[in-house]
C-alpha cells in the first residue's frame, strides 16, 4: 500500500492541508510555552532580554519563597471563593430568570452588564462605592448606624481579599448565567410534570431533576471559570494592588512585578511555568473526579 | 465550467485571479508594484504620564507649532502612567518598538535604563536648548556618565510640600509647624468630624515608598551611604517609621489605599486640614474646590527637629530619547522644540506649581510670570521652586551620593511601603522590620 503513488499523494496533500493549523498551533501554544520554559532558565534583564543561564536557579528561589507560597494561598483563596459565589449567584440568577417573571427580556439583558462592562471602568465604580470619605457603602452604613467610623473596604484584612471576592463576582457571574439559562431552556417539561405527580416539591424537583441536567454545563463552566480566576489580574491590580503588604497578591500580580518591577523576566517566567503547573494539576483532577462522578451517575 | 468572479461578459476564472492576486503579491514584495507617489511622512511618538487635559492642550499646541516648522513630519502623543511605565519602557524596549521621546518620567528611571545603554546622549538636544538657559546644576542629575547627559529635565517638582489651611489653622489658633511633634499637635487640633488631619498614604505603592524616603531624610537619615551601601539600622530609620506609625490616626481609614490622586483629592476637597503635595493643589482648588482658593498655602514638610533640615523629594520629571529611536535628528529637534518658550510656558501652565521651570531664562521671564495662580500664590510658588531647586530623591539622595542606577527597581519592589504596612498596618516588631527591610534592599543592590 505505501507504495501507491496516489497514496503518496493524499498523504503529502493532508500534510499540507493541516499544515497551517499545525503552524498556528506552534506559533501561539508551543512557542510561548517553550519560550517560557527556556526564559526560566535565565536571569534576565526585561527591558534589554539579555541575562545568563542559571539552571533551576529560579525554581529553587521560588521554592524558599514566603511571598510565593503566600501567592499561590491568595491565588488558590480567591479563586475558590469567587468561582462558588459566581457558581451560586449564577445559577440562582438563571432559574430566576427562567421563570414566567414581567420585564423577563430586560431582566436577561441588564444582568449582563457588569460582564460586558470593562474592568477598568467596573473597578473604578467599586472604588468610589468602597471609598471612605465620599462612598456609598460607608454613607450607608453610618446612617444606618452600622458603624461609627467609615470602613476600610480595600486596604486592610481581611476586607480587602473579601472586596476583592465580591466585586469578582459580582463581575463574572453572568457568564454562568448565560450557561446555566440556555441549558435550562432544554430540560424537557415532562420531567418536572411526573416528577410533581409523584408528590416531589420544588427542593427535590431542583435536586433530582436540574442539578443532574445541569452538570454537564457546570462542569465545563467552572473548568473554564476556574482557569480565567486563576489568572486573573486586572481586577486585583486595580482593586489593591496586591496590598496590604502581599496579603491579596496573586501568581499573575507577582509575575508582573518580578517582569515589570524588578525588571526579571527569568524570575516572572519561573512563577508562570508555576502558576500553568499548578493549575494543570488541578484540571487534570477535576476533570477526572468529574468523569467519575458521571459514571458512577450513569446506571 | 468554472464559476466567474466579474460581472461583466469576460468571464475569469477563479484560478485565474488566483493566480492574479500571486503575481500581484509576488510583484508587490518585490518592490515592483506601482504605488502612487506620496510625500514622505516622518512619525515620531511622544509618551508621558503627565496627561492632565489642560497638559494635553498644551502638548498639542508644541505638536502643531513642530509640525508647521517641519512638513512632513507628525507627531503623535501616547499616554502612559506613573505606575505603569516600567512595564510599557520595558515592552518597548524588549520589542524594539521604541517611542521617540519620553518625558515626564523619573530621573532615577533615567540613569537606571541609561546604566543599562538603553538610551542615546542628550548632549546635542541640551546644546540646542542652550546649556546656559538652565537653572545652575539643573543637569547634574542627568550626567550619570561623567561629560555625557542621558536626559535633562522638562522640569523641577516638590512633591512633599505640607499643604495648610489657614483659616482652619487661624480658629484653632496654631501657626505652621515645623517640626513632627508640632505638625502632630496642629493634626489633633485641627481634626475634628468631618475633617481629618492630613491625607498620608499607607498603601502598597510608590507614594507610600517616596513619602516614607522623606520621612527617612526629614528624621536626618539616609537609605544609602553615600557610596550606596545600605543604611537603614539606624534610629533615623526606625524614627521616620516611628512617625509614620503615629500619623495614622490623623488620617482617613481610606489611606490604606490611598496613592497620588486620593491624596491630593482628600486636601483639596476639605476631608482633611492638611496636604502633601505638588503645586497642582493649587489649580484643583481653584477648578474644583474654589471655596478653600483663598485659605491655602505650602510649607516645606516639617523634620523631626528644627536641627535637621527640610528634604525636598523632587522627581526631576524628564526627558530622554531611547536607543534605536528612528529618525533621530528629527527627534532631537523635537525633544529641544518642547523647551521654546510659548510651548513650554503654555506646558507649565497647565499646571502652575506642579511642574516648575528648570529654564531660568523662562521662569524669569514676564510670560511664565503672567499666570492668574502663579500671581495669586506667589509666595507659595517661589517656595516650591527653591524646594525643588535643591530637591533630591532615591536615585540620588544628596549632593554627596553617587547615582543610584537600581532607585526604580527599589521603589517598583514596594520594600518601603511593605514596610510601613507592617510596621504600622500589621504590628510587626521594629527590628523585625528593618531587618527584613535591609536584607531586602541588599538582595537589590546586589541583582
Amino acid at each position: 500500500m505505501s507504495g501507491n503513488p496516489l497514496d503518496k499523494r493524499y498523504a503529502v496533500l493532508g500534510a499540507m492541508l493541516i499544515a497551517p493549523t499545525v503552524l498556528i498551533f506552534c506559533a501561539v501554544i508551543v512557542y510561548p510555552l517553550v519560550s517560557a520554559l527556556y526564559l526560566s532558565l535565565f536571569t534576565i534583564f526585561t527591558p534589554t532580554l539579555r541575562g545568563s543561564f542559571i539552571g533551576l536557579g529560579n525554581y529553587a528561589y521560588l521554592v524558599n519563597s514566603p511571598e510565593f507560597w503566600r501567592s499561590l494561598w491568595n491565588t488558590l483563596l480567591w479563586t475558590v471563593c469567587t468561582l462558588t459565589l459566581q457558581i451560586v449567584f449564577g445559577v440562582a440568577a438563571a432559574l430566576m430568570l427562567h421563570q414566567n417573571i414581567v420585564f423577563r427580556s430586560l431582566a436577561r439583558s441588564l444582568i449582563l452588564f457588569p460582564y460586558f462592562v470593562s474592568t477598568v471602568v467596573a473597578v473604578l465604580v467599586w472604588r468610589w462605592l468602597f471609598n471612605d470619605l465620599y462612598g456609598v457603602m460607608n454613607h450607608l452604613m453610618l446612617m444606618a448606624g452600622l458603624i461609627k467610623m467609615p470602613l476600610d473596604w480595600l486596604g486592610s484584612m481581611p476586607n480587602a481579599m473579601i472586596s476583592i471576592i465580591l466585586v469578582g463576582a459580582w463581575k463574572y457571574f453572568p457568564f454562568v448565567v448565560i450557561a446555566v439559562l440556555a441549558r435550562l431552556q432544554t430540560i424537557p417539561d415532562a420531567l418536572y410534570e411526573a416528577a410533581k405527580i409523584d408528590g416531589a416539591g420544588a427542593w427535590s424537583r431542583f435536586v433530582d431533576i436540574t442539578l443532574p441536567q445541569l452538570r454537564d454545563v457546570l462542569v465545563v463552566v467552572v473548568l473554564l471559570r476556574a482557569i480565567w480566576d486563576f489568572k486573573e489580574f486586572d481586577l486585583i491590580y486595580l482593586l489593591t494592588g496586591g496590598g496590604p503588604i502581599i496579603a491579596t497578591q496573586t501568581l499573575p500580580l507577582m509575575v508582573y512585578k518580578d517582569a515589570f518591577g524588578l525588571n526579571d523576566m527569568g524570575r516572572a517566567s519561573a512563577v508562570a511555568v508555576s502558576m500553568m503547573l499548578v493549575m494543570l494539576s488541578f484540571m487534570v483532577l477535576y476533570l477526572k473526579l468529574a468523569g467519575r462522578g458521571e459514571r458512577e451517575s450513569q446506571p | 465550467m468554472s464559476k466567474t468572479v466579474s460581472q461583466s461578459g469576460h468571464g475569469v476564472s477563479r484560478r485565474a485571479v488566483l493566480a492574479g492576486m500571486g503575481a500581484a503579491g509576488s510583484m508587490a514584495a518585490a518592490g515592483t508594484m506601482p504605488t502612487p507617489a506620496t510625500a514622505q511622512t516622518v512619525t515620531l511618538r511622544w509618551w508621558s504620564p503627565q496627561t492632565a487635559p489642560a497638559q494635553r492642550e498644551a502638548y498639542n499646541f508644541q505638536i502643531q507649532t513642530f509640525e508647521a516648522a517641519n512638513p512632513g513630519v507628525k507627531v503623535n502623543f501616547e499616554a502612559t502612567s506613573d505606575e505603569g511605565y516600567p512595564a510599557q519602557m520595558a515592552a518597548a524596549f524588549a520589542s524594539g518598538q521604541v517611542p521617540n521621546v519620553v518625558t515626564h518620567l523619573p530621573s532615577f528611571a533615567v540613569s537606571s535604563y541609561w546604566q543599562n545603554g538603553l538610551l542615546e546622549p542628550f548632549n546635542d538636544v541640551i546644546n540646542m536648548i542652550g546649556p546656559q538657559n538652565f537653572f545652575e546644576g539643573a543637569n547634574r542629575i542627568y550626567e550619570v556618565t561623567p561629560g555625557q547627559f542621558a536626559g535633562t529635565g522638562i522640569g523641577g517638582s516638590a512633591a512633599n510640600m505640607m499643604w495648610l489651611r489657614s483659616d482652619l489653622m487661624r480658629e484653632a489658633g496654631l501657626t505652621t509647624p515645623r517640626t513632627w511633634d508640632q505638625l502632630r499637635a496642629a493634626c489633633q487640633r485641627l481634626q475634628r468630624a468631618p475633617v481629618f488631619g492630613a491625607p498620608l498614604p499607607y498603601a502598597r505603592n510608590s507614594m507610600t515608598s517616596l513619602i516614607f524616603i522623606t520621612f527617612v531624610h526629614g528624621a536626618g537619615g539616609s537609605i544609602f551611604t553615600p557610596d550606596l551601601q545600605v543604611n537603614v539600622e539606624n534610629d533615623a530609620f526606625r524614627n521616620a517609621l516611628e512617625f509614620y506609625k503615629s500619623m495614622r490616626e490623623f488620617c482617613p481609614p481610606g489611606a490604606t489605599n490611598y496613592s497620588w490622586g486620593d491624596s491630593l483629592t482628600a486636601f483639596v476637597s476639605g476631608a482633611t486640614a492638611t496636604g502633601i503635595y505638588t503645586g497642582r493643589v493649587l489649580a484643583n482648588v481653584a477648578q474644583q474646590n474654589p471655596r478653600i482658593a483663598d485659605f491655602i498655602s505650602c510649607q516645606p514638610y516639617p523634620t523631626i527637629s528644627t536641627s535637621v533640615p527640610h528634604w525636598t523629594f523632587n522627581d526631576f520629571p524628564s526627558v530622554m530619547i531611547p536607543k534605536g529611536a528612528p529618525n533621530l535628528d528629527v527627534t532631537k529637534r523635537f525633544a529641544a522644540h518642547l523647551f521654546r518658550a510659548d510651548g513650554y510656558i503654555r506646558q507649565l501652565h497647565a499646571a502652575p506649581g506642579h511642574v516648575l521651570p528648570v529654564l531660568k531664562t523662562v521662569y524669569e521671564s514676564a510670560a511664565y510670570q503672567e499666570n492668574a495662580l502663579i500671581k495669586k500664590y506667589a509666595a507659595d510658588v517661589q517656595i516650591m521652586s527653591q524646594q525643588a531647586s535643591a530637591g533630591h530623591n532615591l536615585g540620588w539622595e544628596t549632593v554627596r551620593h553617587k547615582p543610584n542606577t537600581k532607585a526604580g527597581q527599589i521603589v517598583a519592589s514596594h520594600v518601603f511601603a511593605e514596610a510601613v504596612q507592617r510596621y504600622v498596618g500589621a504590628n510587626e516588631p521594629m527590628a523585625q522590620v528593618v531587618s527584613g527591610v535591609a536584607r531586602r534592599l541588599e538582595e537589590l543592590m546586589r541583582a
